[in-house]
């Protein structure tokens, strides 16, 4: 637990913020004030607060009112709900190919108006190994020193949704290869690298644990991961960042944006990257708005790999 | 180990979640009615935290801590979220109520979890007059400027014994969390 626990102490008044938010809440100022601060070891120590904060409730939680019965129904009747639409937009695949997961969004986004977030990943999770993270804790800090990044890539063309067959005229065209054939594919090729990836300390992190696969060669690659948390794309996507020995690691190689449906299992995302990649010595994902973002605010960086 | 009430959640197991309202019901209750301004909004709180649960309950990481406090941790950030978007009323506890708290004795309420049992145990160290700052701004829900008017004391005071008193409750957590991380 505490080996990627950020080296340093938080200065008096970061830890005045952090106390504040814990308690009360902040500012929009107060906000503004923290966000220009380590974030890293805000976040670490946020979390700390948060934890002393809920034991200090729970310490003043002698015994508890029972739950009011209709109020006790009408949570379970929510709760019925949430998970009944968390079911409905399930996927059925147990490896879930990106290219059929921006697919389904972007055809969801077409026929429905935004509904609630997604529900909670169907896993439990741990932290992968130590050696691991200690490695992920160094990548952290190239990341969190980041100051701009290029733009990130937009999503890729939405696949058009084949109109009905009229009438079977031509012979059927091979279907194109998933991405996880591409990645078994570039797997097979002698100049492919594979990178293991790791979660890191955020909480939406847990239990992550995958792979990297990248041609030096073609500029391609892929990501596979299993333990990732399902997102709402209307709320948050996930955004891939490549970190190039030959550039200033303050700007990492946007890798595009992607989605994790519900009840995915494991997933392979195709790397998006925008620029050419010499020597690529790290891979991130961290959680951004929809759609990407140029500057991160560095909330959540939740898998790490290095080359070495 | 049989996995927690929360995991169960997450792996999709629809009895966990009756079970997960019973067990949590009164403390989420608990909780909200006491950083709420009125009933309705402390209903409207719970139902919000538990929405919340059920979308959180993926990134239960049962060795960072218990489901408990896991969820403690939720319910405190949408109350507080929820009294930083309202007015500058102070939550419906009145006010000869709040010397009527009792903290939690080993064997009561903290049987069930051990971050309650290690706050108890930092709390136990504090002076009387930092633990009642703790308890009126993480119990009650008052500002730090509310308590010091309340205790007629220097808000710097206030935010000294607030800073003292939750560090010594984290490090009382974070050592034994420390230890169980040192056992996996």
């Amino acid at each position: 637990m505490s080996d990627t626990r950020p080296q340093g102490q938080p200065d008096e008044a970061m830890v005045d913020l952090l106390i504040k938010q814990v308690t009360e809440g902040l500012s929009p100022a107060e906000q503004r004030a923290l966000d220009v601060m380590d974030s890293e070891l805000a976040t670490a120590y946020l979390r700390d607060l948060e934890r002393a904060a809920a034991g200090v409730t729970l310490a003043g939680s002698t015994g508890g009112e029972p739950l009011p019965a209709a109020l006790s129904a009408r949570i379970a009747q929510q709760a019925a709900e949430h998970f009944a639409a968390a079911e409905h937009s399930a996927q059925p695949s147990n490896v879930a190919d990106l290219s059929e997961v921006r697919t389904a969004a972007a055809e969801k986004a077409r026929v429905q108006p935004p509904v609630a977030p997604s529900p909670a990943p169907m896993r439990a999770r741990r932290f992968g190994g130590y050696g691991w993270l200690a490695a992920a804790a160094c990548l952290v800090l190239a990341i969190f020193g980041w100051e701009r990044s290029p733009p990130p890539l937009p999503l890729p063309p939405v696949a058009v949704v084949p109109p009905p067959p009229v009438a079977p005229r031509l012979p059927a065209q091979p279907a194109p290869p998933t991405a996880a054939e591409e990645r078994a594919a570039l797997l097979a090729k002698t100049d492919t690298l594979k990178i293991p990836l790791g979660a890191t300390k955020d909480p939406a992190a847990a239990g992550v644990s995958g792979d990297v696969v990248w041609d030096p060669v073609t500029q391609r690659g892929f990501l596979h991961f299993a333990g990732l948390a399902p997102n709402d794309p209307a709320i948050h996507q996930y955004q891939i960042w490549i970190f190039d020995a030959g550039r200033d690691k303050r700007y990492p190689v946007d890798g595009g944006v992607f989605d994790v449906p519900a009840n995915a299992g494991e997933v392979v995302i195709p790397i998006r990257a925008s620029l050419m990649v010499r020597k690529p010595a790290a891979f991130a994902v961290t959680v951004e708005k929809p759609g990407g973002v140029v500057v991160s605010g560095r909330e959540h960086v939740v898998a790490l790999g290095a080359t070495s | 180990m049989s996995p927690s009430v929360l995991q169960r959640i997450a792996s999709g197991d629809p009895a966990a979640v009756r079970e997960c309202i019973d067990q949590y019901g009164p403390l989420v209750w608990s909780i909200a009615r006491r950083l709420s301004r009125t009933p309705a909004d402390a209903e409207d709180a719970t139902q919000e935290i538990f929405l919340d649960i059920w979308r959180s309950a993926g990134r239960f990481d049962a060795s960072q801590g218990s489901d408990k406090v896991f969820i403690a941790m939720i319910a405190r950030r949408r109350l507080i979220d929820r009294l930083r978007k309202t007015s500058a009323e102070p939550p419906m506890d009145p006010v000869e109520a709040l010397e009527t708290i009792a903290w939690a004795d080993p064997g009561t309420a903290c049987e069930t979890s051990i971050e309650c049992e290690q706050a108890r145990r930092a709390l136990a160290e504090l002076r009387p007059e930092q633990r009642q700052v703790l308890e009126l701004g993480l119990l009650h829900g008052l500002s730090q400027t509310e308590i010091a008017a309340r205790l007629s004391m220097p808000l710097g005071t206030v935010k000294s014994f607030m800073r003292r008193g939750l560090i010594k409750v984290r490090e009382f957590m974070n050592v034994d969390a420390e230890r169980v991380s040192a056992r996996i």
